[in-house]
């Protein structure tokens, strides 16, 4: 097992379905020379040549467009949108046309595609280059939404996602790039769908994503040292498909329920679990749910700001000791 | 190991325990009987799954506790802890848990069994307390006083843990709720005045069967709009039949022929055709059943009343019903019937016949619509009208009343129906029906 950071389990998940089928390709801005700007794609033009891996001129929806053709008429291409904010400028092609080509062709076309994005807060980009848009692709039918938490998933997620038969958006949070933890080495999948069962715990169930899932964590120490709560902390991993079970199963031993997102208030995904838990889990529960959010803001790029404005572990902290 | 209360039927969620075969301290072989569980009306035996030493008995008789519940403990030779073992003599028992909020209501579902009127009959009501959906789901199922018990959420509040606790016994238990509370429902009793020269014998408590009953009938006659309609039936065509097979038919199976068969056959092949008497209501819709399952009501000997079901009746005979009917009045009788027995009705038949009632006027089994009373059969005075003028013939006469819901449909639909199935009993062909 070896320590690899967030960044270059990317690498390692692309060169891995690369080597394994010769369909698979690879497409973006600075993506093949410049080894993406987050460096999380360098040397994959090295090793697979610039047939499959490609820099693209600066246009979102030309990637996506070419991306959906090729994945039309077979091949497996990856395609990376450099920031997830960038999504509103090709959400027509991705919402209107790859979520829907298999569907609108009455399964004549399938469209097994992967695009990948910088998603989230915490680094100072700004409120056009900062934010979580897990949620807009959570609301659109037709496509699967993949957002890791540590470096072993990011590689289990991203081969799963590129073997999948359907369009798949992967968020990388790409405040997490530098962080290392143990990674299997060799061909390595996790399937999608499935939680992570982060901590096991018995008081409160806190259901964390992405970068909310280490600060969960870190909160869940906290509370069970300072106030003698037991938090059992789940990592969906994917929030389509969405493993409910594990999250029933989870509330209905603790009877208590907080989501931490990185979303802002409105619409967030952990009103979707507060809605599906609320429904099926209501005579189970001890307490209202309760969501810790970003608020209804644009984010904030000033240091101090930002770190209000993102759910921290503090917040988490107190929120959690302080339900009924 | 932990032998769990068992899932004994899609629709059962607790059970009581009727009586136990063991003690602490025995030793038990595989498949040896521990105890009986009384269970929506049927009593069943529960095995031990493995051979051991009972080390605990966990539940007193005549205690009702959910499906899941650890009943006993047995110290397996060869096995650790018990308390650590969580292998379960029911599979289906310990997910279920999890399972059921997801899983949707059947319509069968007595109402009694769900969470929502299960809160409303408890003592959770009247304490004005602020208590989780969790708490109050619990308080109810094991009929606890939540007033007695001390909260140490916030505010005082009591959480699932307080419960849990008390359920557990790691905290003295609290006085139970009045039995009556469960049997009268979300009306308050109007007190009765102590009866001169009454002794303890003469106060009968309610067991679980007559608690279930007393349940249902208030629930129905406060759901359904009750209305009756009778009609007067010449058993001429039945009796002769009856006459000329029933010797043969009982020789044969050894049980009479009797009227009931060709009632409920004439009733099938009459709800056939208005198939909204065979139905119940969802919401504001009338949800149509398309197998015709027939509740019979059986007494058993004035000690309670159970409504096992004949299923898909409209393919069978009258020969076939009648055995059908037989089998589960023998099975309810012994107290053999299994919870799946009871369940899927969609049309219930009340025969007090065999006692010579002029007429009855029934309750609606829920979530039925309709309900028909078989009435005492004997010989009449009856005007027959010809062309060539009126006679007075003797006629075996009866009276088949059904009480129907007037939310379902209107006394004209119902009428029709009655219509019908009279003239089935008086024209049909029986001889070819056997």
């Amino acid at each position: 097992m070896a320590q690899l950071s967030y960044r270059d389990a990317v690498a390692a998940a692309i060169a891995q379905e690369m080597r394994r089928d010769k369909n698979v390709l690879f497409l973006g801005e600075d993506v093949a020379a410049a080894g993406g700007v987050f460096k999380a794609t360098v040397g994959l033009l090295d090793e697979f040549g610039p047939l499959r891996v490609r820099d693209t001129p600066i246009s979102e929806q030309a990637i996506l467009g070419a991306a959906m053709g090729a994945a039309m008429t077979g091949l497996k291409p990856i395609a990376e949108i450099m920031f997830s904010d960038f999504f509103a400028v090709c959400w027509d092609i991705v919402v209107n046309e790859i979520a829907k080509a298999r569907y609108m062709s009455n399964g004549q076309h399938e469209c097994p595609l992967v695009i990948r994005s910088a998603n989230g807060g915490g680094a100072r980009f700004g409120a056009q280059h900062s934010q979580s848009i897990e949620n807009w692709a959570m609301a659109v039918p037709g496509i699967k939404v993949v957002a890791p938490s540590n470096a072993a998933d990011v590689k289990g997620l991203l081969a799963a996602s590129i073997q999948d038969p359907d369009p798949v958006l992967f968020f990388e949070q790409k405040s997490m790039y530098g962080l290392k933890c143990d990674v299997p080495e060799g061909d390595y999948i996790i399937p999608l769908g499935q939680a992570n069962i982060a901590r096991e715990g018995s008081d409160v169930t806190i259901v964390a994503l992405a970068a909310m899932v280490p600060k969960a964590l870190k909160a869940a120490e906290v509370l069970q040292e300072k106030h003698g709560l037991s938090c059992e902390v789940i990592d969906p991993r994917c929030l389509v498909p969405l493993d409910t079970k594990s999250i029933l199963e989870s509330v209905s031993k603790t009877g208590r329920l907080v989501t931490v997102e990185e979303n802002p208030r409105l619409c967030g995904w952990g009103a979707e679990i507060a809605s599906i838990v609320g429904e099926e889990c209501f005579w189970n529960l001890d307490a209202p749910i309760t969501r810790i959010t970003t608020p209804h803001i644009p984010l904030a790029s000033v240091d101090v700001l930002e770190d209000l404005m993102i759910p921290s572990v503090d917040r988490i902290v107190s929120v959690v000791s302080e339900m009924d | 190991m932990n032998v769990l209360m068992p899932q004994l039927g899609e629709t059962v969620s607790e059970g009581t325990i009727a009586v136990w075969h063991i003690k602490v301290g025995d030793t038990v072989a595989k498949d040896d009987p521990l105890l009986d569980v009384e269970t929506d009306k049927a009593a069943i035996e529960v095995p031990a799954p493995k051979a051991g030493v009972i080390s605990a008995i966990n539940v007193a008789e005549g205690e009702t506790v959910d499906v899941g519940v650890v009943l006993v403990v047995i110290d397996v030779e060869g096995e650790e802890s018990a308390a650590a073992d969580s292998e379960t003599a029911s599979p289906a028992a310990a997910p279920a848990q999890a399972a059921a909020p997801v899983a949707a209501p059947t319509p069968a579902a007595t109402p009694m069994s769900s969470p929502t009127s299960a809160a409303a009959t408890g003592s959770v009501a009247k304490s004005g307390a602020m208590l989780s959906p969790a708490v109050r789901k619990l308080v109810s199922q094991h009929n606890l006083d939540v007033s007695s018990i001390a909260g140490t959420g916030k505010k005082g509040r009591v959480t699932r843990q307080d419960v849990l606790a008390i359920i557990d016994g790691s905290t003295a238990a609290p006085a139970a709720a009045p039995a009556q509370a469960a049997v009268t429902g979300r009306s308050t009793p109007v007190p009765v005045p102590a009866p001169i020269g009454a002794d303890a014998r003469s106060l009968i408590p309610f067991d679980r069967i007559r608690k279930l009953t007393a349940d249902h009938m208030v629930m129905s006659k406060a759901t359904s709009p009750h209305v009756l309609q009778a009609v007067e039936v010449d058993y001429t065509a039945v009796d002769a039949v009856r006459k000329s097979y029933g010797p043969g038919w009982k020789a044969d199976k050894g049980y009479s022929l009797t009227y009931l068969p060709f009632i409920a056959k004439a009733i099938v092949l009459g709800l056939r055709e208005f198939p909204k008497i065979n139905s119940s209501i969802v919401e504001e819709a009338l949800q149509l059943h398309p197998l015709i399952n027939l509740g019979i009501a059986v007494d058993l000997n004035f000690e309670g009343l159970v409504v096992p079901v004949v299923r898909d009746c409209a393919s069978k005979s009258v020969g076939q019903i009648a055995e059908g009917i037989k089998a589960l009045s023998i099975k309810a009788r012994s107290k053999s019937l299994s919870p799946d027995d009871f369940a899927g009705g969609t049309y219930t038949i009340s025969n007090s016949g065999p006692f010579g009632t002029l007429m009855t006027a029934p309750v609606i089994n829920q979530p039925q619509v309709a309900i028909m009373s078989t009435d005492g059969i004997r010989k009449r005075p009856v005007v027959i009208e010809s062309e060539s003028g009126d006679s007075i013939a003797i006629r075996p006469v009866g009276i088949l009343a059904q009480s129907f819901d007037h939310r379902a449909f209107d006394g004209a639909y119902s009428a029709a129906f009655m219509n019908r199935v009279r003239n089935i009993l008086e024209q049909q062909d029986w001889a070819s029906e056997l």
